[in-house]
């Protein structure tokens, strides 16, 4: 028997784990720092803990409503439907809600934490402007998000990061939390600082680890669809159409874009570190490049 | 899928081949037609995604090939039909069902065999009542499961009587257990 027509990218996989292993790096030394200065500063971490543990089960229905989409039923998209219980079925995956958002910039988004609570959105936009045999590989592509559990794994990555985040952004108000004997705990200051600075790293870590899970999300939808130059075309298309859409529309929150199937903001002179999405062209070109495996089998 | 599977992103494992599975087709078709009169329309179809490389058209055409040889024997027929979702269907004619059985598990076993056996999204088998309406068994190939689908006019199924198909047959077939995974397959050319 052969094996199936799509080979592994254990180059993408290793990058991953090491990424993950870093970021877990960060964190365990964040939480160290925090033990070590004292019992002030864990309640502050246990505190803004369970603001970050809120935020990830609310996380979707905020989203949604962000984005002005609103479920559709079977009969009110029949065809978009149809669409995805096909993929639902060859990604082996309980069939997510589906949303539709009103609005002409051409985006596609996953959310959810789960797979059993899990929402595929498109836009009205990306219907319009692509094929159908596009939009399947758009929505395969977000589909994997929900089979590789991206949302919940980025959110768990982001845990420490989001409330490094917090404490820097509203440390303040615990800023008399220290107390008693100051001369053992480190300052205020000091941990204002350290939280700087882990999200400084994390960030950046995390932002390579969303690109990873691109590329693995746009492999895994050239699995599904059996048809990588189909979404190759629909990144080309949106990414195009994308520059002719005004400024002004694009205010979907920062933390959502990493489930977008393209960043609303698409500027070639964005820094490649500080990017949640590769490239188009590198995703373009890995798709090629499956393509090029597929027709070559045998 | 496991763990680690999803911690790389690495999408699912290979699908096993459950030949058997498919094969509880042909003796569940025999009470439907002793106790709810239920008969095979003489048709059933495998539903797969064309690859369009020189490779998948070759797999194909043995296939295709082997199926009317043995077509000749058992008077069989085959046909294509592609549908609006860009999926092929691989429709074999015969009016009796073991000879569908046969002929389908015969090409999914050539597809599985040369690495494409992602690429088939189901099976369906079309069914109809003493009243003619149409009944239809969908074998989820990546799972080995089977549930009824009894589509209605347009875009409506009915829900109760596939309930009533399943306890009909009761464990003879390997259904479906979740229920949220009884995709509908609407206009089904068979």
């Amino acid at each position: 028997m052969r094996p199936t027509s799509f080979g592994r990218d254990t180059g993408l996989q290793a990058r991953m784990l090491l990424t993950m292993f870093l970021l877990g790096l960060v964190y365990v030394v964040f939480i160290g720092f925090f033990v070590a200065a004292g019992a002030g500063a864990a309640t502050m971490l246990v505190v803004f803990g369970m603001f970050a543990v809120l935020q990830f089960f609310l996380a979707d229905k905020i989203g949604l409503r962000a984005m002005g989409a609103h479920e559709v039923a079977p009969e009110e998209a029949p065809e978009l439907h149809a669409m995805i219980d096909r993929l639902c079925i060859q990604a082996d995956i309980p069939k997510p809600k589906v949303a539709i958002a009103n609005t002409r910039m051409p985006n596609a988004f996953a959310m959810g934490r789960s797979q059993k609570h899990a929402t595929v959105c498109v836009t009205t936009g990306i219907m319009e402007i692509l094929s159908p045999a596009e939009l399947e590989g758009v929505i395969a592509h977000e589909i994997t998000h929900i089979v590789n559990r991206d949302v919940a794994i980025m959110t768990f990555a982001s845990f420490f990061a989001s409330i490094a985040a917090m404490i820097a952004q509203n440390g303040f108000l615990f800023g008399g939390f220290g107390g008693g004997d100051d001369d053992d705990n480190p300052s205020f200051l000091v941990i204002m600082l350290v939280s700087i600075v882990v999200y400084a790293v994390s960030f950046m870590l995390m932002q390579a680890l969303s690109r990873y899970r691109e590329f693995a999300a746009d492999r895994g939808a050239a699995l599904i669809t059996g048809r990588p130059s189909a979404l190759a075309s629909a990144l080309n298309r949106i990414s195009s159409g994308m520059d002719r859409i005004p400024q002004q529309d694009l205010r979907a929150a920062g933390e959502m874009q990493a489930f977008f199937i393209f960043p609303a903001r698409a500027k070639g002179s964005v820094a490649g570190l500080f990017a949640t999405h590769p490239p188009m062209e590198k995703r373009i070109e890995r798709l090629m490049a499956l393509e090029g495996q597929l027709q070559g089998a045998r | 899928m496991g763990f680690l599977d999803s911690i790389l992103g690495r999408g699912k494992a290979p699908v096993k081949a459950s030949a058997d599975r498919l094969f509880a087709m042909s003796t569940a078709g025999i009470t439907l037609e002793a106790s709810q009169s239920i008969t095979t329309r003489g048709a059933a179809a495998l539903v797969f995604q064309p690859l369009a490389t020189g490779d998948f058209r070759t797999v194909l055409e043995e296939v295709e090939g082997i199926l009317r040889g043995t077509g000749e024997e058992t008077g069989s027929t085959i046909d294509t039909h592609e549908d609006a979702h860009g999926y092929r269907w691989m429709i074999i004619r015969d009016p009796d069902l073991e000879d569908l059985v046969v002929g389908l598990n015969s090409v999914m076993g050539s597809l599985e065999t040369s690495g494409y056996a992602d690429r088939v999204l189901c099976a369906v088998f079309a069914f109809e009542d003493e009243r003619g309406t149409a009944l239809y068994f969908i074998y989820n190939a990546k799972r080995g499961t089977w549930y009824p689908f009894v589509p209605v006019a347009a875009e409506k199924r009915d829900s109760e009587r596939e309930m009533q198909l399943r306890a009909a047959l009761g464990t003879e077939l390997p259904f479906e257990a979740q229920l949220e995974r009884w995709f509908p397959l609407w206009g089904i050319p068979i």
